[in-house]
């Protein structure tokens, strides 16, 4: 299995107070094709900074990012949004979906700014929605989908885009605990089928407990390392 | 995609989405509206101008106009008759003679042009008939009648069948008196008639002038449409010993009213195209604001600043341009019906006479108003969109997708 990121010595300070907040502290991590990884730990341990950092939308201040032997982190605003597009599917915690696209059109529309051709586009929509036990739902816009219907659509977006891999920061915190094993089960699923790399970071045990690896923060640094 | 986003987005928020097209009903009504209004004020003005006034075009001697001296006669004028009556485009034709004179009641008296004229032919030309307010015109009094206007009648505190006296200098420069009746009051808007003409008939006043068949003025009118600057020149070339005008060159001021409301109206293009630009820009900016979370999160997937822009600018033009078609038919059906029917000012129309209105306007509007109508709106939301769709590609995604 050949490494995704390598994430060396990365660090993130905040000096919006008097007392400069290190989110992440001097933090190395590599993650492998394939794999299914929480990143677990109290609220404020730095989780979201990290992801963020991974996925390009923030900028460590010391340190680099490498996806697949590219460094991320000097990268251009405008070049990262394009690398975005092409390597990263993303999966927030408030679903975000476009509120006036269909299930279906939210999942076709990452593939239209990749200019991937019209047929193309809805089959493999369609095909996503279906892996993700949503296809009946493909008409529906956002708002007509329950928390655990639309995050699932969600996940479906984020395949869409055949994305080296998938960044989810807490996906499950506003949803109910069935809805939290069906979407983990769904996504487990998906990285055996279609062989997604998954990193998601939650605070909650039940999730933790799916994953196959699981990096535990504590105040911006790595505490443990644990694969299963 | 993107324009189906756009369109969608626009009736996210229905009721703030249709004050905007409402708004740019309104506005594009009240424009159009104004056009047209604005053109009959000036096309009614210009036209009860030439009509009472300055007909489409006149001829004099050319020293003439300078000084009013009554030695300056129109030499072959009854080629020029011929010429005009020849023409297919003039309609009728009038001659005058006009000498600058005093007229004096029993208890007034004030400077007056004396205007000798062929009641039937002035009739047709100027209309002067139809400005009759009492008595008659020209008829009823058998020896030297006069008409003047309300205001001079009031000055001089005469009424019909009163006696005036008009003195002036003959051919020979000896003061002559004319001893005149009053036949007919006229009332008009115009100050040139209504304070200060006096008119009899050529007869007596050549008579008195002792100048035989001279005459110093020809008016003539043409029909619709005609180009009354070309037909000037066309007889002037014809008639080089005399100068032949159109109603431009004899009254500048009403070329000069067609430029000022040309300009009047640009301005009140300006004023409400800024009012809608504003409304659209507040809106628009609104309509990002809210949208921070979702704007940042399209960014975070990977679309493209130019494209966040570009549909942006799309939303706003559809916002815009749903109420524009509204409006620009509203305007259209409006104008349309009171361009039959016609805009009655009577009840302000003392006001308006004053300055030479007519009292009933027919609103009118070219084609080429509403397209430019058109392409101002267009332009106008393609301006006012540039603002907010900067605003949104200035948010950064990750700051955008924290915002609550
Ligand atoms: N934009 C920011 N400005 C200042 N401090 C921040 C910002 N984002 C996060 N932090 C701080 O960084 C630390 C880590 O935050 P975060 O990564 O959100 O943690 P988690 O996701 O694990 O709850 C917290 O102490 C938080 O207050
Ligand atoms: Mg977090």
């Amino acid at each position: 299995m050949s490494t995704i990121i390598k994430a060396i010595n990365i660090s993130k300070v905040y000096h919006k107070s008097t007392v400069p907040v290190h989110a992440v502290n001097n933090l190395s991590l590599n993650i492998e094709e394939g794999e299914f990884t929480a990143i677990v730990g109290p609220s404020g341990c730095g989780k979201t900074t990290l992801l963020n950092i991974l996925g390009g939308l923030d900028q460590p201040t010391e340190g680099k990012v490498e996806v697949d032997g590219t460094d991320i982190s000097s990268m251009k605003d405008s070049e990262l949004i394009d690398f975005r597009l092409r390597n990263i599917g993303f999966v927030f915690q408030a679903y975000n979906l476009i509120p006036v696209l269909t299930a279906r059109e939210n999942v076709e529309f990452i593939m239209l700014l990749q200019k991937r051709n019209k047929k193309e586009r809805h089959d493999r929509a369609m095909e996503l929605l279906e892996s993700m036990d949503i296809a009946d739902k493909a008409n529906s816009k956002p708002s007509q989908l329950s928390g655990g219907q639309q995050q699932r659509v969600a996940v479906a977006r984020a395949l869409a885009s055949k994305p080296r891999f998938i960044l989810a920061d807490e996906p499950t915190a506003n949803l109910d605990s069935s809805s939290t094993n069906n979407l983990l089960d769904l996504m487990a699923k998906m990285n055996e089928e279609q062989k997604a790399t998954f990193i998601f970071s939650t605070h909650d045990q039940r999730v933790m407990d799916k994953a196959r690896r699981i990096v535990t923060l504590e105040d911006g640094a790595i505490v443990s390392d644990v694969k299963r | 995609m993107i324009a189906i986003i756009a369109w969608r987005n626009v009736w996210r928020n229905k009721g703030r989405s249709l004050v905007v097209i409402g708004a740019m009903t309104v506005g594009i009504w009240a424009l159009t509206f104004a056009g047209g209004f604005m053109q009959s004020f000036l096309t009614s003005y210009i036209e009860s101008a030439i009509r009472h006034e300055t007909s489409n075009g006149q001829v004099h001697h050319p020293e003439f106009t300078q000084d009013y001296d009554i030695q300056y006669n129109i030499k072959d004028y009854e080629s020029i008759l011929g010429f005009l009556k020849q023409s297919e485009v003039v309609e009728s034709v009038t001659t005058r003679s006009l000498v600058n004179g005093m007229i004096s009641s029993s208890r007034q008296a004030t400077g007056v042009k004396i205007i000798g004229i062929n009641p039937e032919e002035e009739a047709k030309v100027t209309a002067l008939n139809t400005l009759i307010s009492e008595g008659t015109y020209f008829e009823g009094i058998s020896r030297n009648p006069v008409l003047i206007g309300n205001k001079l009648a009031e000055k001089l505190k005469v009424n019909v069948r009163s006696k005036v006296v008009l003195t002036f200098q003959d051919i020979e420069g000896n003061i002559t008196a004319g001893s005149f009746r009053v036949a007919g009051i006229l009332n008009a808007s115009s100050v040139a008639i209504s304070e200060s003409s006096a008119y009899v008939l050529k007869s007596d006043l050549n008579r008195l002038l002792n100048i035989g068949d001279n005459i110093h003025e020809i008016a003539y009118t043409t029909v619709t449409g005609t180009d009354d600057e070309a037909l000037a020149n066309r007889i002037q070339t014809n008639f080089e010993n005399d100068k032949v005008e159109s109603w431009k060159e004899i009254s500048p001021a009403l070329v000069f009213m067609e430029q000022m409301m040309a300009s009047m109206l640009k301005i009140l293009i300006i004023i409400i195209m800024s009012a809608l630009a504003f409304g659209i820009i507040n809106t628009m900016l609104m309509a990002v604001l809210e949208r921070i979370r979702e704007l940042g999160m399209l960014m975070a997937l990977g679309m493209k600043r130019a494209k966040v822009f570009l549909m942006i600018i799309v939303e706003t033009i559809y916002l815009s341009t749903v109420g524009g078609p509204v409006g620009l038919f509203i305007g259209y059906a409006t104008i349309s019906y009171l361009g039959k029917v016609g805009i009655d000012l009577t009840d302000y129309s003392e006001g308006l006479e004053a300055i030479g209105y007519n009292s009933i306007l027919y609103p009118l509007l070219q084609p080429m108003d509403y397209v430019q109508i058109v392409i101002g709106v267009i332009m106008t939301a393609f301006l006012a969109s540039i603002y907010p769709a900067w605003k949104a590609i200035k948010l950064k995604p990750i700051d955008a997708l924290h915002a609550i």
